[in-house]
């Protein structure tokens, strides 16, 4: 494992009108590792999300990404550093097909221009057209070749998590932020979804996951985040910290789940 | 008969080219735009003040350059993108859904009324005219509107090439991505204002080419009888034809105007009341708009989904079941939702 | 006596009556979340059905009033019942263009029944009365004073009443609501009669003070309640009864220093303005409204 940091976060603010989301947040997420961010409800997790990948501006505080301050940018351009967060629903784009989705997801910017649209389309085709072998064998691994060509707004659910996990896959990011990617998913798929995360880190990508499964949290991750009260309050291995004091009262003191 | 059926053409064809223009903006991009009437009457009015000659008393009116009148319709169009450029900068900000059609039905109103009442422009509401020939008159009066008809019916086909082709290339999939969820295309790098933008400048360029078209079959131009409503045949048209579906909406658009004027031509219109048969025909098109979107909001020609090239069968059930309305469980965080009740 | 002050009083009364006509709009918006296009239709059969009223019963003001209050209400529940209902489910863009399709139809319904000649009431303007600096004709205080009395109602009806608390509820979350008991499907019903009874009434106001009406009165008005609603705040009663009053004002003022053809351009200016600075309304405090990816 690699001990270069590609997300640094320091000092981060945020409130909203009064109510302090997130307060003077630090915390280091180093290349290559697979992160829990844990706490109770309300604890910010999903604030400090939404401030990294440029959703939200933060009152104040630095956020560097693979070496960049991305304060103040919007969430395309942060994006384009190579970060891809998901939200707490799959949010597929219901009109295109599956397929298309991962299209979309692979990202190629230069071959969506207007004017190559016009002038190159033949090309631009060709080269859609030699994806889609590359893709096919995405998608099976994701188990959505059979539906490939449907819209994707009939999905199921769980369909719908691995069609996101396909776009990732295909956009190669190098960090990946998960809120909540187990919600309202059966145990089978929960299963899958632990090795989509491994495959991620196994291609490259370090990955943030966001999520109150515990059990999945320890098995997943190498490091453990723990929020409360916007501030982080405790970073390391899962073992380490389930003796921590602190923790254990975010956890059990004011609890509200 | 023949000439009367150039004449109902020609406008169907002139009315082809907005529609797609209309439906790139609307179809692809999700935006109701109303302001369309707006781009497609100033290149109305571009292309004939600038054909013309200098205003005389008391007509009055900018321009008057008698410019050739290829020239006249390039710069119209030029000049409509850049009227565009101002409103969709406004519109597209910031504001989604509701309120952007909101927004650009202000503007079509506003933009109405100060072209109305603000004469030096272009000449209020009596409107200006110059009945000329773009082909320079040599022509017999029944030759030229074939002629024209012919003419108008190569620029539909070359605009209908260039819409499909971006329709079906990267840059119609990604507009369409960034339709569909917004939040989610910014996630994957894709500049969400700057995708509608252009979308929005292409469509009204079109919308401003069509006027170009218009105002050589038609020679004059007021406000009195060209309202904004004129053209609502046309979101009936693409609603019929299918909306992100080029094919559909030039189908639509012959369908649905070639049929109103020829149904309109058989209501009775008394001379008493000369009303009768466009009001009849606009409440046609209100049903229209109602029925389509209640009960195939998806068109006769159903947006076509990208594939991975091998061929798909469908079999004619799916083309029922495709008019199924699949309610959008996100539409709360996507829409812009201001106020979240009346305040107690 | 400075010419502004008259045409702040005249402000005034355009203002009262925009009033009137914005809340409904706004009411319609809170319990079934439409922006409803055909909502200037409402008014306009309002104000033709008071010139039915006066041309066949003889000119009783009141009875007039009656009238367009009672058409208005049956247009709203008409819309609600016949369209509203139907699009419950689908995105509110096609819920809005459903109600544009509507607004054609009932505009060229009026075209057919009337004609696209102007017709006026035949009510007395009554005599000019000096009020402090304004300058009124009694019909004109009459035409205020109902709006307020009619504001006035409406207040008493959204703190007052049971329909009120349930419109509230209604407004927050239809389905929490019937779940909670509440019979949601007859509170929308019951809001969209009492919009178009105002909506009805605030068209009949509207032609008195203006004088002639055509099938086609409500564009402008539709535009003017649109701006006043989302000016101080889409879906929000009192806020919007503030929108009103501030873009009445900004009207006149505007208007005395340029011609008053130009009021809608004033108006859609305005609207932009706000749409820009202060996207869900000036008298709503909290986070800006707008989605921006």
């Amino acid at each position: 494992m690699s001990t270069t940091a590609i997300l640094e976060i320091e000092g981060l603010s945020k409130s909203f009108g009064g109510v302090v989301a997130v307060d003077n947040c630090t915390m280091t997420i180093r290349e290559g590792s697979v992160v829990g961010l844990i706490g109770p409800n309300g604890a910010g997790k999903s604030s400090v999300i939404d401030l990294v990948s440029g959703f939200e501006r933060p009152t104040s505080g630095r956020v560097r990404f693979a070496g960049v301050d991305v304060v103040g940018k919007r969430p395309d351009q942060i994006s384009r550093l190579g970060m891809i967060r998901t939200f707490q629903t799959p949010r597929e784009w219901r009109d295109l097909s599956v397929i298309d989705n991962v299209r979309v997801g692979r990202s190629d910017l230069e071959r969506e221009s207007l004017w190559r649209s016009l002038s190159a389309a033949r090309r631009l085709r060709r080269q859609d057209a030699l994806d889609t072998e590359q893709l096919r064998e995405l998608m099976e691994h994701y188990r959505l070749d059979d539906i490939r060509n449907d819209r994707a707004v009939g999905l199921s659910g769980g369909q719908k998590r691995l069609l996101e996990f396909a776009r990732i896959a295909a956009a190669k990011p190098r960090l990946t932020i998960l809120d909540e990617p187990m919600g309202g998913v059966n145990p089978v798929l929960g299963e899958r979804i632990g090795e989509a995360i491994r495959e991620l880190k196994k291609a490259g990508s370090t990955v943030v996951v966001v999520e109150h499964n515990l059990p999945f949290i320890e098995k997943t991750c190498d490091e453990v985040v723990v929020m409360d009260l916007g501030s982080v309050i405790a970073q390391g291995r899962f073992d380490e910290l389930r003796d921590n004091e602190r923790v254990v009262d975010a956890y059990l003191g004011n609890d509200d789940e | 008969m023949l000439q009367y059926w150039t004449a109902i053409l020609t406008e169907a064809t002139i009315f082809g080219v907005l529609a797609l223009g209309i439906d790139m903006i609307w179809g692809w991009s999700g935006d109701f735009d109303l302001s369309a009437y707006a781009y497609f009457a100033l290149g109305v009015y571009m292309t004939i003040i600038m054909t013309v000659g200098k205003a005389k008393a008391p007509v009055e009116y900018v321009l008057g350059w008698r410019l050739p009148y290829l020239l006249a319709v390039v710069i119209a169009v030029v000049v409509v993108v850049a009227f565009a450029s101002i409103i969709g900068a406004i519109a597209l900000r910031n504001l989604r859904d509701v309120y952007f059609s909101i927004t650009t039905l202000g503007a079509v109103w506003a933009i109405y009324y100060l072209v109305e009442n603000f004469t030096p422009l272009f000449n209020g509401y009596n409107g200006v005219f110059g009945l000329f020939d773009p082909m320079g008159g040599k022509l017999s009066y029944n030759a030229y509107h074939y002629y024209f008809f012919a003419f108008c019916l190569l620029v539909l086909f070359l605009v209908y090439l260039l819409v499909q082709r971006l329709s079906r290339s990267p840059f119609g999939r990604m507009v369409r991505a960034v339709r569909d969820d917004e939040r989610a295309a910014a996630v994957f790098g894709r500049n969400v204002f700057w995708t509608k933008y252009r979308t929005y400048l292409c469509g009204a360029g079109l919308a401003g080419l069509s006027g170009g078209l218009f105002a050589a079959y038609i020679g004059a131009f007021n406000p009195l009888d060209w309202k904004p409503t004129e053209i609502f045949v046309l979101y009936a048209a693409i609603l019929v034809g299918g909306r992100g579906n080029p094919r559909g909406v030039v189908l639509g658009s012959f369908i649905v105007y070639v049929g109103f004027v020829e149904m309109t031509r058989y209501i009775p219109s008394p001379a008493a009341r000369p009303e009768l048969g466009p009001a009849l025909r606009q409440i046609l098109i209100g049903l229209l708009i109602i029925l389509m979107l209640k009960f195939r909001p998806s068109g006769l020609l159903p947006e076509r989904l990208g594939t991975d090239g091998t061929k798909v069968r469908r079999s004619w059930r799916t083309w029922f079941s495709r008019s199924k309305i699949l309610p959008d469980p996100r539409q709360d965080d996507v829409v812009a939702e201001p106020a979240s009740g009346v305040e107690s | 006596m400075s010419i502004l002050w008259i045409s702040v009083g005249m402000g005034l009364a355009v203002a009262a009556i925009l009033a009137l006509s914005s809340v409904a709009f706004t009411l319609e918006y809170a319990v079934s979340r439409v922006v409803n296009l055909a909502h200037g239709e409402v008014l306009t059969i309002g104000a033709y059905a008071a010139y039915v009223g006066e041309t066949n019963f003889h000119q009783n003001l009141y009875v007039c009033a009656i009238i367009a209050t009672v058409a208005g209400s049956l247009t709203g529940m008409g819309l609600n019942f016949g369209l509203i209902e139907r699009f419950r489910n689908q995105k509110p863009l096609s819920t809005l263009i459903a109600t544009l399709g509507a607004s054609l139809i009932l505009q060229n319904l009026l075209l057919i029944g009337f004609g696209g000649a102007s017709v006026s009431y035949q009510f007395a303007q009554g005599n000019l009365l000096h009020v402090g600096p304004f300058l009124w004709t009694t019909l004109t205080i009459k035409v205020m004073v109902s709006a307020v009395v009619v504001a006035g109602l409406i207040y008493l009806l959204l703190q007052r009443t049971l329909l009120g608390k349930a419109l509230r509820a209604v407004s927050q979350n239809r389905e929490l609501a019937q779940v909670s008991g509440i019979p949601a499907r007859r509170v929308v019903m019951q809001t969209w009669a009492v919009a178009g009874a105002v909506s009805g009434f605030a068209g009949f106001l509207y032609g008195e003070t203006i004088g002639t009406i055509t099938p086609t009165i409500g564009n402008g008005f539709l535009l003017l309640s649109i701006t006043a609603a989302v000016g101080g705040g889409l879906g929000r009663p009192y806020a919007t009864l503030g929108g009103a009053v501030v873009l009445g004002l900004v009207m006149s003022i505007a208007g005395t220093y340029t011609s008053s053809a130009y009021q809608l351009v004033i108006a859609f200016g305005f609207l932009v303005v706000m749409l820009l600075i202060k996207p869900n309304g000036m008298f709503v405090r909290g986070r800006a409204l707008t989605v921006r990816a």
